[in-house]
Order: structure tokens, then C-alpha cells, then sequence
């Protein structure tokens, strides 16, 4: 932004209140997720702080792979917890990533009721990343507990990404500032017919930071590293 | 101006307190003469006829052969640190207990409206001693911390010794070095070059001290010249907050157990009120009829206070509790008291300006929701290639 622009904004900023001209998105603090491609997605660098991030698609999309990569990374700064609704976590998987699983909370809760109270009480206490992984049968009540859930994670600075199995609610849509989209493209095949991993398409569908509607594609590898 | 207490080992005082006539009389404590061990302290009798601490106990039977030996009741010198501090607290809040057992320091600044005359306060501080553990204590009166520490070393018990900030220099420049706390190289160092009196130290400008002993050796300097830049943290007497409450004719009806815990949960709010405390954990006791008493415990994210507070968190624990006989008696203890101004309102400053530790988190939601909810995870790499055998889950 030119200094005249900003000079301009400054001057009917003075005269009309805070509210007048101001940027579409004020800068937001960002956890990276540990895969470049997927940071340059998001338009801001990573995962926003302080915000959901919903990762949706059917399943085998490779969402939770990513959200399970995006939390080794995140152990090696400082403590983490995974929501582990489905019993999905696979903590051998997190350790070929160099995870630090001393830094690691699993939460397998028995109902929605245990777990969204487990993400309020950890974010406050200082979690840095919240992993809540949905199973599709499992979200009845999510929306009533959403609201409460957010403002914990913005007044705790925490991140919090959610995977869904399927399409999510519109409830749901509404209080993500981040969806992205996941889609199985294809199995990718060496040249000898070994399998080389499975090619995924992710879209953002909605971006409250940067623009919205950009597309990827990458091979989740197969076995996995 | 800085008052130090000094008394002999508490230790030794609870053997007096046990046993008058050892008084006046050898006394070596650490353990009986012929067993392994070495000397925890001993009396100033035994002392002059060489016995000193850490000596080994058979040593210290040769050195005085009439001496009394006895072990140390460490919970009886306990008794006596703690009757010591808190016969100071009630002067002033502002008591330290000092590195050497049975030192202890008082602030004076506070008291001179009350104690415009600071003789009758130090007679009357003695008498105090003198009533609650038998002991005159030798008293010094200073502006800091060591210079009083050293004027106590230098008193008796009937003659308290007092340095006046303008006179502290001139005091200690005739005192030698080894009053100061001095590592072994700078010790040999100053007497290399010839300087045994503080009075030799005082001469020296600082920079050049600094240039010739360097930065650390700085403090040192500081003492010499009577500024100690420790800050006298105050001891805070240990405080029990309980209510309990005997059930005639003994209780078997939640209804009924319920509102006498309301009741009792308002008189530990009552007490947690009146110090200005809050608790984060209450522990509940449950005496049964003929059947072993249950604890429970309620945790809290913050210092709590009000007793609606208190009974929220107490209530789903009683109705959970796995009572199988009529109740004979309910107790409350508030555990883990913490000052309850931590908590400040949500308006003034970011969260509610207090921060729960990740470990009380998890201890909460497994107290509330079951040990299994929150685990952590481990992986064995010289196990079996099975999932199940290589992958350790353990609460957290």
C-alpha cells in the first residue's frame, strides 16, 4: 500500500470512525502445517491462530493425513492434542514426521459433550493445536458447542482444525474461517506398476484471510513415508 | 533497619524443650555415639571441647566422652522452626527465615509508630522467645541483611548489638574478610595480596576492584561496604482451612448429605474470605458407618472463593461417590491455597488474566471425565511389528 493510500485511509479513518476504509482481512498470526504447497493454499502461510480450519471430504481424501502431519509439526514447537472421535490416530505415522509425542495429548472422548469440553479446557490452558477429528455419525449438537469454542481458541491463541468426514453442516461452514476441500483424484503408478501414492485435489472453498478459490493438486505417498 | 534473630540450632532446642536437664550440660545430636553418622550440631559445651558439625560421631565421642548423644527428632525441630517464625509474625508479616537454621529476619521499618522506642521491642521480641521456646535469643540490628547477620554473630543473649546506617562502614572495616562469603580462589587471592580486613577491602575504589577481581567478585565488594542486595522474602504461616461436621443419627439420603455440604462449603468460603485466599482443590472426606471412609477430590481451574463456587464442584462428586454405608461424619479440607485477587474480571485484561497449567487441565478432565479420556501415546521400536504391541497408550 502506497503511504498517499494509506495517508487517505489514515485522514476518513479520523473522520468517520475506525470503521471506514480498512483492510478486507487484518493480518492473522499462522501455525505452518509442514507442507509448503499447502501453506501457499491458504494465501496467508499456514493455519490461521486463533480460528477453525475445517478439513472436509469423503473418505480416503487424504485430509487426515495432512491434519496428522500438521500436528508433528506443531509437537515440535510446544504442546499439542489430537480429539480423537473415530480412534484414527496412527502415533507411528506422526513419528516418521518427527513428532515429539511427550508434547502429544490424545483425547478419545465417549461423546460430543466430553470432547468439546476437553478442546475448551485444553485451549485454555495453553495448547497450541487442537486436531478434532469427527467421525460422520458423531457431530449432532457441534453447532450449539461451536460458539463457545471459537472464542475460547481466539482468546487462548490456539488453532483448532476440525476433519469431517462428508460435506459439513451449514453450521459448521459458517464458523470456519478456513474450508478446505479434499478430493481423490487418482492412484498414481510408477513406470515398473508399483504404486507411487494417491493424487489429491484440495480446494478452498471458503477463506475469511485471503482470497478464496484456489486449487491444488499433490500425491499423498504411498507407503506413506 | 533490619533485626536477626539468632538461636541456637532448632534442632538442639527441641531437645532442650524435650528434655530440661540437658541444658547447660554437653549435647551432640546426629545420632547415638557408636552408630555410622556424623555430627547435625551440638551444644556450645560440647563445642568448646572441640566437637564441631559434620564431625563423624565416634570422632565426636573421643572429643567430649561425658557428651549426651542423641538423633534428631525432625519433627519436634520442626515444631520449634515453626513456633520461632510465627512468635516473629506476630510482630510484623515481614519475618524471613534465614539460610542458617535458627536465623531468622525481621523488618523493623513498619514498626516504629507501634515500637517508637526500638530497645523495648527488642526486649519485648525476646521475652516473646523466651515464652514460646525457652530461648533468649541474641539479637542484631542493622540496615541490611548481612550487616545484621553479622552484629547477631556478635551479640549476646541479653545485649543486642545495633549499627546505625551511618556507622556500618566504620563497623565492618575492623571485622577480617572471612565474614565475608568468599570462595575459596578469592579468599587466597586477598591474602596474596595482603588484604585481611574488610576495613583493607573498603579502601580499594570500585573500579579498580572490578578491574582487578572482576564482575562477580562485585557483590562482594557491595557486602563489604554494607549494601546487600538480597530482599528479605517473607515467610507466610502455613494456613488449614477444614469444616467438618459429625452426622447424628449417621445420613444415608443424598438429599440431606447435600445441603449439610452446602452448609459446611459456606464456613470454608467464610474463612477462605477473611484471609483473602482461594482454593483450587477441596478435598472431601466421607466417614462411613461401618465401611472404610471415601476422599474425594474436587479441582478447580482458579482460586475459588464463594461458597456457590465451592458447592458446584462439590455437588456431581458427592452424588458420583460410591457410598455404600450411612454416613457418619462429612469433612471439607481446602487444599492448594492461592491469593484469590489472581483472578481479574474478563473486561480488564486478556482471558480472565489467570492460566491453568496444562498437567491441572488434564488432571481435571480425567477427574471429571475418567482416567482413559486423555492419553499419550508411545512408541516401542524393539517391539513386536504389531500395532497393538508397539503402540503404548497410558493415561496422561
Amino acid at each position: 500500500m502506497s503511504d498517499h493510500l494509506q495517508q487517505a485511509i489514515t485522514v476518513l479513518q479520523t473522520r468517520f470512525g475506525s470503521a471506514a476504509p480498512r483492510p478486507a482481512a487484518p493480518p492473522c498470526p499462522v501455525r505452518p502445517s509442514g507442507i509448503p504447497e499447502l501453506d501457499a493454499l491458504t494465501g496467508i502461510g499456514g493455519w490461521p491462530v486463533g480460528r477453525l480450519s475445517l478439513l472436509a471430504g469423503p473418505r480416503g481424501s487424504g485430509k487426515r493425513t495432512l491434519a496428522q502431519r500438521s500436528i508433528a509439526v506443531a509437537s515440535r514447537e510446544g504442546p499439542v492434542a489430537y480429539i480423537d472421535f473415530p480412534s484414527r490416530l496412527d502415533p507411528e505415522f506422526l513419528n516418521r514426521f518427527n513428532a515429539r509425542l511427550d508434547h502429544l495429548l490424545v483425547v478419545r472422548p465417549k461423546s460430543l459433550r466430553e470432547g468439546m469440553a476437553s478442546v475448551r479446557v485444553l485451549a485454555r490452558a495453553g495448547v497450541d493445536m487442537i486436531c478434532i477429528d469427527l467421525s460422520r455419525t458423531g457431530s449432532a449438537g457441534l453447532d450449539a458447542e461451536l460458539p463457545h469454542l471459537l472464542h475460547r481458541a481466539a482468546e487462548a491463541e490456539c488453532t483448532l482444525l476440525l476433519v469431517y468426514d462428508a460435506d459439513a453442516d451449514d453450521a459448521i461452514r459458517y464458523y470456519a474461517s478456513l474450508i478446505l476441500s479434499f478430493r481423490r483424484s487418482a492412484w498414481v503408478f510408477r513406470r515398473n506398476g508399483d504404486l507411487e501414492g494417491l493424487q489429491v485435489d484440495a480446494t478452498v472453498v471458503k477463506n475469511r484471510l485471503a482470497p478464496p478459490g484456489l486449487k491444488k493438486q499433490w500425491i499423498v505417498p504411498y507407503p506413506i513415508p | 533497619m533490619i533485626c536477626c534473630i539468632r538461636t541456637p540450632h532448632p534442632s538442639l532446642v527441641a531437645a532442650w524443650l524435650e528434655t530440661p536437664a540437658l541444658r547447660g550440660r554437653p549435647l551432640i545430636l546426629g545420632g547415638l555415639a557408636h552408630e555410622r553418622g556424623s555430627v547435625t550440631t551440638a551444644s556450645i559445651q560440647a563445642r568448646t571441647q572441640g566437637v564441631v558439625e559434620g564431625m563423624s560421631l565416634n570422632q565426636a565421642q573421643q572429643f567430649a566422652p561425658d557428651a549426651t548423644f542423641q538423633p534428631v527428632d525432625e519433627e519436634a525441630t520442626a515444631r520449634v522452626r515453626q513456633s520461632l517464625l510465627l512468635t516473629l509474625h506476630h510482630f510484623t508479616p515481614d519475618v524471613a527465615a534465614g539460610e542458617v537454621p535458627g536465623c531468622a529476619f525481621l523488618r523493623l521499618d513498619r514498626l516504629v509508630l507501634r515500637w517508637p522506642d526500638r530497645a523495648q521491642l527488642l526486649v519485648a521480641i525476646s521475652h516473646a522467645l523466651d515464652v514460646a521456646i525457652h530461648v533468649r535469643p541474641a539479637i542484631g540490628v542493622a540496615s541490611s541483611m548481612f550487616v545484621s547477620k553479622i552484629a547477631a554473630e556478635r551479640a549476646t543473649a541479653g545485649a543486642p548489638v545495633a549499627v546505625e546506617p551511618e556507622q556500618t562502614r566504620a563497623y565492618l572495616a575492623r571485622l577480617p574478610i572471612d565474614v565475608l562469603p568468599l570462595d575459596d580462589d578469592l579468599r587466597e587471592y586477598l591474602e596474596l595480596l595482603g588484604l585481611k580486613t574488610i576495613g583493607r577491602l573498603q579502601a580499594i575504589s570500585r573500579p579498580a576492584f572490578r578491574r582487578q577481581f572482576g564482575l562477580k567478585a562485585l557483590d562482594i565488594y557491595d557486602l563489604a561496604l554494607g549494601t546487600d542486595r538480597r530482599r528479605l522474602r517473607a515467610w507466610r504461616p502455613a494456613v488449614r482451612i477444614e469444616a467438618s461436621e459429625p452426622l447424628e443419627p449417621p445420613v444415608d439420603n443424598t438429599e440431606a448429605l447435600q445441603f449439610i455440604a452446602r452448609a459446611l462449603a459456606e464456613q470454608v468460603s467464610a474463612s477462605l474470605l477473611s484471609q483473602g485466599l482461594g482454593t483450587r482443590a477441596i478435598r472431601i472426606t466421607l466417614n462411613q458407618e461401618s465401611a472404610p471412609a471415601l476422599v474425594v477430590e474436587a479441582r478447580f481451574a482458579y482460586p475459588v472463593t464463594t461458597a456457590g463456587e465451592l458447592f458446584d464442584g462439590i455437588r456431581p462428586r458427592l452424588l458420583r461417590a460410591s457410598i455404600t454405608a450411612p454416613l457418619e461424619r462429612i469433612t471439607l479440607r481446602a487444599g492448594r491455597l492461592e491469593p484469590a485477587y489472581v483472578r481479574q474480571p474478563g473486561l480488564l485484561v486478556r482471558r480472565d488474566g489467570f492460566k491453568e497449567s496444562i498437567a491441572d487441565a488434564v488432571a481435571r478432565l480425567q477427574e471429571e471425565y475418567g482416567p482413559s479420556l486423555v492419553q499419550r501415546a508411545e512408541v516401542r521400536r524393539d517391539a513386536a511389528p504389531l500395532p497393538d504391541h508397539r503402540i503404548l497408550w497410558k493415561p496422561a
